[in-house]
């Protein structure tokens, strides 16, 4: 199984997440992780889908039924090496009077995660970084009482210099702007 | 006069300037019908209920400009609206109310999706504050109808009414048609637009652009590949026909010399008496049109998806060949066969590149190599269905001598069946855009009502529907629908009191375990006449042409039993998930 991160470009209607997510369902495909959020144009959705599959070859049908929808702009399929991707993960933690303490110094220095919020007898702490490292922190931090865990899906832009603005005319993009 | 002459500019100067009227301003229903005559429908098949009653309403003033055909099933608008779109090449349109009326659609336009027939669906919603409530009539046709449509939109405020119908057309009938829904609220349909209405023809859309003109490169590579090729063979889908491309293709392969055979949806594309015209391929294709797809070395694909009733097992479908996929559906290159030489494009554009490009040829030792074929067919299979003496009237006798009489160019539509299979085999199309079919969703009940709206779309054209016995009771209220607007719609039934396809398969494949495909059929004559219109049943042979003639001379709609052999099978036959090599002919 080799993971995928697909971004799709699309206006953004009412409905269109339905529209997209009918194309996996159909092909049996499970989605991963899903994160949506308008781009730097206004009016332009960015969906950041993370899928496993064992087949390129369906990799590639699935991106080009999804590009197929009308209001969809643009669809890539990347590999884990083609983006630069990040996850967020946030950790509410128990610290009732008489606990043992947490090590605030191996948190941010050796797992790069940051106490954002205190509570009366609980912290929430926010880690960012890639599937791995968010629960190499997991196994870390269970010694502690973990009340509530949650992590976001994938955000991820790709590797190359020009992002979308090469696959559609400046002059219709502008419209964007 | 002089003194006239010589004041009238004092009076216009002194006139003062009219006051300024404020423009008119309409309703989303008004809108709806403006909409509809600056799109250039004539023809709508609807039927009205509440969440549509104003835009009946606004129709009432509009029956001058728009011909509204009430229909007797959501389900028969549906059809209708597909076959007329067939013919014409223009979307169909359907008006229904909510909830019911627009869920009797579905079938309909999950056929129009899988067989590219553009369509333009607008149905009633119930109000905007409503939505979600679960309103009476409310269900969410824009839910249901995701999946089965090419692009679907709820109005729920008149202003958008011109734009989304402009919209609504131009994706239903540009790139690769297909059906479009239109979901609006009663509330948009009552409400005055805010702006005076404006109607401009959607040209594009920034997130939809559909290639027309194919790239140079790949027009260069699919045609050194047809250069290059021994044994070449053109593959015709229904592309070829939306695209209007029947001229180009001719020219193409009479250039080039390459044998033609057709997709059931590509039939009639080429006249089935021309030389380079080898056959359909399919399930109950011809022999050899099936069988020579594993010599030729370079097959040209055009306008076609590679439906598996074509290819049978995909894997072992023309692997020896090169392909060359000319498609105006991206997604649609490499989906079941791998293209060596992909063109997106529209099929007439493509091949009017290709045609500079290719080298004339004549391939004759090729061509001929699927004659022998076609007299292994023509005496195992054609010959003792049309030379029988003796038993019940054969489909294709029926079929063979309905094309005789009407030389081959009438509208055949037919629903879905042996009876289906059995007109494919035996009609010898002489005209383009001659068969409207059920393909890809295989709808029972879709010919009756399809006939109908092949025959609004094309009043000129002879229309006859081969319908069997099964299909026919799935949408017979429709007769009513041809009697009221006095449509000269020919139906046969070819009636064998068997859900006939379904039968041959548990007698082949099923050990004769008959389960549940025997009819009681009612006498279909006596409800035709109950619908006001004519018929006659045939079960001897030798009153057959007179039947035939008696029908096709009949003033008006007519309807025309023929009883049948009951268990008939339809040969050859690509038995499903087989290869192409393994085609039984008995």
């Amino acid at each position: 199984m080799t993971t995928y991160t697909i971004c799709i470009f699309t206006e953004n209607t009412i409905g269109l997440l339905n529209r997209i997510t009918i194309i996996f369902t159909r092909r049996r495909i499970n989605i991963e992780s899903l994160t949506v959020s308008e781009t730097e144009r206004k009016g332009v959705s960015r969906f950041t889908i993370v899928i496993k599959h064992e087949s390129r070859e369906e990799v590639e049908k699935l991106v080009r039924q999804i590009r197929k929808i009308v209001e969809v702009m643009a669809v890539f399929g990347y590999l884990n090496d083609e983006i630069v991707y990040n996850e967020i993960a946030l950790f509410k933690v128990s610290t009732p009077l008489g606990s043992k303490p947490l090590d605030v110094e191996t948190i941010n220095k050796k797992y790069k995660a940051w106490v954002v919020y205190w509570g009366l007898d609980y912290v929430v702490i926010e880690k960012t970084g890639n599937d791995t490292e968010i629960f190499d922190f997991f196994a870390y931090i269970k010694q502690y009482d973990i009340l509530e865990f949650v992590r976001s899906g994938r955000v991820a832009v790709g590797k190359t210099e020009k992002g979308l603005v090469e696959y559609l005319p400046e002059m219709e993009w502008a419209y964007y702007l | 006069m002089e003194a006239i002459a010589s004041i009238t500019p004092e009076i216009i100067e002194t006139t003062p300037a009219a006051p300024p009227v404020a423009p008119k301003l309409i309703s989303g229903s008004e809108a709806l019908m403006m909409a509809l005559v600056a799109e250039g429908v004539d023809t709508i098949f609807g039927y009205p209920g509440g969440a549509i009653m104003p835009v009946y309403d606004a129709l009432y003033d509009f029956q001058d400009r728009l011909n509204h055909i009430l229909v007797r099933h959501e389900q028969g608008a549906a059809h209708a609206a597909e076959g007329y779109a067939r013919v014409t090449g223009r979307a169909g349109v359907c008006l229904v109310t909510s909830g019911p009326g627009a869920t009797n659609l579905v079938t309909g336009i999950a056929d129009a999706l899988i067989d590219s027939t553009p369509m333009v669906c607008i149905v009633g919603q119930v109000a905007k504050k409503l939505l979600g409530t679960d309103a009476f009539q409310e269900a969410d046709v824009m839910g249901v109808t995701m999946p089965i449509t090419k692009w679907n939109y709820q109005i729920t405020d008149a202003d958008e009414v011109p734009d989304v119908i402009s919209k609504a057309f131009y994706i239903a009938q540009s790139g690769r048609p297909g059906p479009v829904l239109i979901d609006i609220t009663k509330s948009a349909q009552l409400e005055l637009m805010t702006k005076p209405f404006a109607y401009e023809r959607c040209q594009s859309i920034i997130s939809y652009r559909p290639r027309l003109v194919p790239k140079l490169e790949q027009v260069e590579a699919a045609a050194r590949l047809i250069n290059s090729a021994k044994r070449p063979y053109v593959l015709v889908g229904h592309g070829v026909q939306i695209a209007k491309a029947e001229a180009e293709l001719l020219t193409f392969v009479e250039k080039t010399g390459i044998p033609v055979a057709t997709t059931l949806l590509g039939q009639s594309t080429i006249s089935t008496a021309h030389p380079l015209y080898v056959g359909w391929l399919g399930m109950h294709g011809n022999y050899g049109a099936n069988v020579m797809t594993d010599q030729a070395d370079v097959v040209i694909a055009i306008g076609m998806r590679f439906d598996d009733r074509v290819t049978g097992d995909a894997s072992k479908f023309i692997k020896q060949a090169k392909v060359v996929h000319i498609e105006i559906d991206p997604s649609e290159i490499d989906k079941i066969i791998r293209a060596d030489a992909p063109v997106v494009g529209d099929a007439k554009e493509a091949l009017n590149a290709l045609l500079s490009l290719v080298n004339p040829n004549d391939h004759t030792v090729w061509r001929n190599e699927f004659r022998k074929y076609d007299v292994v067919e023509h005496e195992t299979i054609t010959q003792p269905v049309l030379n029988t003496a003796e038993g019940k009237i054969r489909m294709g006798e029926v079929v063979n001598m309905l094309s005789e009489k009407t030389n081959g160019e009438s509208i055949l539509v037919t629903d879905v069946g042996q009876h289906q299979m059995m007109a494919s085999r035996y009609y010898q199309f002489r005209r383009p855009n001659s068969l409207v079919t059920s393909g890809g969703m295989g709808t029972m009940g879709f010919a009756l009502p399809a006939a109908f709206g092949a025959q609004v779309g094309a009043p000129d054209r002879q229309v006859v529907a081969i319908i069997g016995d099964g299909c026919f009771q799935m949408t017979l209220q429709e007769l009513g629908t041809i009697v009221q607007n006095k449509q000269p719609v020919k139906a046969i039934i070819l009636n064998n009191n068997f859900l006939g396809m379904v039968r041959q398969w548990q007698q082949l494949f099923h050990q004769r375990r008959y389960s549940f495909v025997e009819l009681q059929n009612p006498d279909f004559i006596t409800i035709a006449k109950g619908f006001g219109m004519d018929g006659m049943t045939c079960d001897q042979r030798e009153n057959l042409s007179d039947a035939l003639d008696t029908m096709l001379n009949h003033d008006g709609p007519f309807l025309l039993e023929v009883i049948v052999e009951k268990e008939e099978n339809v040969f050859p036959m690509v038995p499903a998930g087989t290869s192409v090599s393994q085609i039984r002919l008995k």
